[in-house]
């Protein structure tokens, strides 16, 4: 009986280790941007894991030639904007479809589905052409508006109203509500965590969208932090410090924000898979 | 009757109005781009010059090995990443709902946090981590894990393994996640059970808790091949353009490259993107099948 | 409520075809906005700030937007002239190698501005030549990519050698001979290579004043000049005379070290003097010598170009009048302020001009304290422009040098074992990825 405590006790020291090693290389890298803005940019590249003393330095540097809070403000607008439309029209959606099943409407949904594996390579080059002919290429609509419905966050959120009891929508109809009432005042506020997953699936999905933006963006003011990186890679000197100091800020706010919403977002993912 | 028959229209109706503006949406910005540009298959398109080629593009598709090859990576890395990932996911969610107690919570967020970085931010760190020089190789040679430096992006096999573990890096814990929910609905009364018959640990996961996680497999393996399908942003920015000699092209990456870099060729771009739709159309299918069949 | 959704899905089809019938008037000379791209903010995005500044201080009613556009900027205006010219700037910087490809696939896109009086005769020829066809002419020469070796003295010191033994007229024989010398008594490779590049290739090709294509533009990669350069970068690989970079940052960390370095040198255009100087550390340790020549060729020269980029205006401006005049007053213009603006970037943005005029600058000429022995490196540098040979782009350029980059690569690996083998690869790849 004392042999078995002392090699579990061993393999479990073992396992400990292991994970202690998994969440080492999990976060190292997180470590190391932080690290890395600090330092002279010899010192990035070459990988050295001291902390210099040239933050502020970088800070100016990037500064100067990039108006970094503004990058900030505008993947932040655009993320929010997205999040903001992204949930009415994907719930109201997903409501639809889940609450108010008809032969017609499932089919709708199957072909739904399968646009979901079309890859966005095919469609960008038409889409890039539709944009362009609404003449909303350089704005930050064109990056806002295609990226509202996503048959994904559909499919998530009608897989969460499964959940919610048809027999309370029943009692409100009964009641003398109507069906938008039913939606906005029943629905929404007792199902808080399927909401709040979506938005940060959608928020994450749009702050840290590359191609698109890429393509429709084509100034400086309108443009995103994921751009803005790139712009930073691009040079012929890079300033490896600077650019740490851009990857700190476009990841940590996502960082926090998932930190302080943890507990709805895997509640929310609870309903997507049951 | 008439009243029922009323109201039932009504809720159609209904049903209809909540799901319009999503289907506007779907319309100008998903149906409208994919038929328009439907006609352009034909066309051996360069820039503002055309010419009707028929099904030429298709013909010049079965003889361009390049765009099967990056074709195959899609499926190398749908059929090696994908299995190692979410086999890795579903071990780390057991142990951490079984095999450790203490700060449980905090590996979980540890794990899960690769997943929300975003893709230029982790390709620059990932580019300067890799260098031949670099902070990884110098790290395992002083360990003596390897004897030399591994050229991570600059040899063709190397550089496959490199795409496979920053997939990896950034994925495992978000499916970890489903896992670790999928874990939560298993009562707790069928392990003490089990305990009571005398099964091994070994035995109660594999004929307990695998099956139950079925679901949950099925589930991870379905999204996870959707993004796979799709792998551009890794192979552009992390291996350089599909490099080294083509080593990590994929098939949207080809595309992008035929109409934008190469010679403006839209039209043979728009073929090869309908043959991507196509199969991912007949993947959805066995999906929607493996889904459905979950339910029941 | 079919009709209605029918409707719906109709006006929603029809809106964006609508738009496209609105259209602009061309304005005055001197008044109005231009919108410029260009990629690097410190190199010709300031070179370019620096143009406009000298344009509206004569003419403050003009407003000129320098935008800074990330990576791939031709594929960027490959879809905005796909788009009809819908989101394209007024002007634009793009590679040389580009423009061939853009005048076939999109006829009628550029202005003529030879047409419109710009005198390319003040232009060095070879920039010149991609950018014309028949009696027209497209572009604004921006910058040349005039090539040099540049080494680190302090390293052939280490190796026991002098500045001297890298000397004009030099071949790649001699430089192989050096460089085994630099790795037997440092350790170190001669040159940084980057691997993801076809620069290096395209810069011995280049000096041989061969070509890559035939005159009907054909490509051809069965030919001496292609395979002897081939045949020099194996062995170089193969006796560790390469420092195999992956990729860009990769390659200018390899040489640009203050206190190690992992090559000697490396072989480049004039405009990455900009990044060596990012590092005042190393003031006095550069120097450039003359690109080797490679043996037996008629045409063949100790100088060579990479890179460099043109300017060009797009038809679909709104304000063709004004564009011309800025590029005319500014780039093309030989007043004591245009040419004192070359001057300027030359120094400050290490931007070195096409427009022979400008070479008379006092920083053409002047001595530079941060090489080795104040060597007056652009006045080198401007020696090699003029001599170096004409290569042809054709439209199938991107394609021609993939192709051959990844037979490279592969050769490197040690998956194709002879030249012959690379170049058969080179061709089978690009006939796939081209449709030729």
């Amino acid at each position: 009986m004392i042999v078995r405590t002392r090699r579990l006790s061993i393999s479990r020291v073992l396992l400990m280790t292991l994970f202690v090693l998994g969440a080492v290389i999990s976060l190292f890298p997180f470590i190391w941007m932080l690290v890395g803005s600090t330092q002279n940019p010899n010192d990035v590249v070459r990988g050295s894991l001291r902390p210099g003393k040239e933050f502020l330095l970088n800070w100016e540097k990037i500064n100067s030639t990039y108006n970094v809070l503004r990058f900030f403000f505008n993947s932040m607008k655009i993320a929010l904007v997205t999040v903001a439309l992204g949930i009415v029209v994907n719930s109201l959606a997903a409501f639809g479809f889940e609450k108010y099943r008809s032969k017609a409407r499932d089919r709708v949904f199957g072909v739904l589905l399968l646009t979901l594996v079309v890859p966005q390579m095919a469609i960008v080059i038409p889409l890039f052409k539709q944009v362009a002919a609404m003449r909303m290429l350089n704005q930050h609509i064109a990056i806002i508006l295609p990226s509202v419905m996503s048959v994904f966050i559909i499919f998530f959120l009608r897989q969460n109203f499964k959940m919610f009891p048809t027999e309370i929508m029943e009692a409100a109809r009964v009641d003398g509500a109507a069906e938008g009432r039913i939606f906005f005042s029943i629905v929404i506020p007792s199902m808080k965590a399927t909401f709040a997953s979506a938005s940060i699936y959608i928020f994450l999905a749009q702050w840290n969208s590359y191609l698109w933006p890429l393509m429709t963006i084509l100034s400086d003011e309108v443009k995103t932090l994921p751009i803005a990186m790139s712009s930073v890679m691009r040079s012929y000197t890079i300033e490896y410090g600077g650019l740490m100091i851009l990857v700190c800020i476009s990841t940590f706010p996502i960082l926090l924000l998932f930190l302080a919403m943890q507990r709805q977002f895997v509640q929310g993912l609870m309903g997507s898979i049951k | 009757m008439l009243i029922q028959n009323k109201y039932h229209r009504y809720l159609n109706r209904t049903g209809w109005l909540f799901i319009i503006p999503a289907l506007l949406f779907y319309a100008v910005f998903m149906l409208y781009p994919i038929f328009s540009s439907l006609f352009l298959v034909t066309q051996k398109w360069k820039g503002l010059t055309r010419e009707f080629v028929g099904l030429g593009n298709f013909v010049r598709m079965f003889h361009d090995m390049i765009f099967w090859k990056a074709l195959g990576h899609n499926f190398l890395f749908m059929f090696i990443q994908i299995p190692l990932m979410v086999f890795l996911a579903m071990i780390i969610a057991v142990v951490l709902n079984q095999g450790i107690r203490r700060f449980r919570g905090v590996f979980r967020t540890i794990y899960f946090l690769p997943c929300v970085t975003s893709l230029v931010a982790y390709s620059v760190l990932f580019r300067i981590l890799l260098q031949t020089n670099g902070l990884l190789n110098n790290l395992m040679i002083n360990l003596r894990i390897i004897p030399e430096s591994i050229a991570w992006l600059n040899d063709p096999f190397w550089a496959k393994m490199t795409i496979i573990i920053a997939l990896t890096w950034r994925w495992t814990g978000y499916n970890m996640v489903f896992f670790l929910v999928g874990l939560q609905n298993i009562d707790g009364e069928i392990y003490e059970a089990a305990e009571v018959d005398g099964a091994s640990k070994k035995r109660q996961f594999l004929s307990i808790t695998l099956p139950l996680l079925v679901p949950v497999i099925l589930f991870s393996l379905v999204t996870s091949t959707n993004g796979t399908m799709q792998l551009f942003d890794e192979p552009n920015i992390l291996t350089n353009e599909g490099g080294p000699a083509n080593a990590t092209m994929t098939a949207a990456l080809y595309i992008y490259r035929q109409a934008f870099v190469l010679n403006s060729d839209f039209g043979y771009a728009s073929a090869l993107s309908y043959v991507m739709v196509l199969i991912a159309g007949v993947l959805a299918f066995i999906q929607i099948k493996v889904l459905g069949d979950k339910k029941s | 409520m079919k009709k209605t959704g029918l409707i719906c899905l109709l006006v929603f089809l029809l809106v964006p075809t609508l738009y496209t019938f609105a259209n602009g008037e061309d304005e005055g000379a001197a008044t109005g906005e231009l919108t410029v791209w260009c990629w690097d903010p410190n190199f010709n995005g300031y070179s370019m700030k620096q143009a406009a500044a000298v344009y509206t201080a004569q003419n403050p009613d003009a407003t000129i937007n320098v935008v800074d556009i990330p990576e791939n900027i031709e594929a960027k205006i490959e879809a905005g002239l796909q788009a009809g010219g819908v989101g394209l700037p007024d002007i634009s910087l793009f590679q040389d190698f580009i423009i061939e490809k853009f005048l076939q696939n999109y006829p009628g896109s550029f202005v003529d501005l030879k047409a419109e009086g710009i005198d390319y005769s003040q232009f060095a020829p070879y920039k010149v030549g991609p950018m014309s066809e028949g009696e027209s002419t497209y572009g604004i020469p921006f910058d040349t990519g005039a090539t040099g070796f540049f080494l680190r003295t302090e390293v052939l010191e280490a190796a026991g050698l002098a500045p001297e033994d890298f000397y004009e007229g030099m071949t790649w024989a001699e430089v192989i001979a050096l460089g085994e010398v630099v790795k037997a008594k440092t350790g170190k490779a001669l040159i940084a290579y980057d691997n993801t590049s076809f620069d290096f290739l395209r810069i011995m090709v280049q000096s041989t004043g061969e070509q890559f294509f035939r005159a009907d533009g054909t490509v051809d990669y069965d030919t001496p000049a292609i395979k002897k350069s081939l045949g020099i970068l194996k062995e170089m690989n193969e006796k560790g005379l390469l420092y195999m970079a992956e990729g860009w940052n990769n390659w200018i960390a390899a040489y640009n070290g203050v206190d190690d370095v992992d090559a000697a040198g490396f072989i480049n255009g004039v405009w990455i003097v900009g990044t060596l100087k990012s590092q005042p550390e190393n003031a006095g340790k550069w120097m450039v010598a003359p690109t080797p020549r490679l043996d037996g060729f008629e045409k063949g020269r100790n100088a060579s170009n990479n890179g460099g980029s043109s300017w060009y205006v797009f038809s679909t401006t709104k304000a063709k009048t004004l564009a011309v005049d800025f590029l005319q007053n500014t780039w093309a213009g030989t007043s004591p302020e245009a040419l004192d603006f070359y001057n300027r970037i030359l120094k400050d943005a290490g931007a070195m001009g096409t427009f022979l005029p400008s070479r008379e600058g006092s920083n053409y000429q002047a001595e530079d304290a941060f090489f080795y022995g104040s060597q007056p490196v652009f006045k080198d540098f401007s020696n090699w422009m003029a001599q170096v040979p004409v290569l042809k782009y054709t439209p199938n350029y991107s394609a021609m040098r993939i192709a051959l980059n990844n037979a490279m690569q592969l050769m490197y690996a040690g998956d194709l074992a002879s030249v012959d083998d690379v170049v058969a690869a080179a061709a089978t790849e690009y006939s796939q990825i081209s449709g030729n």
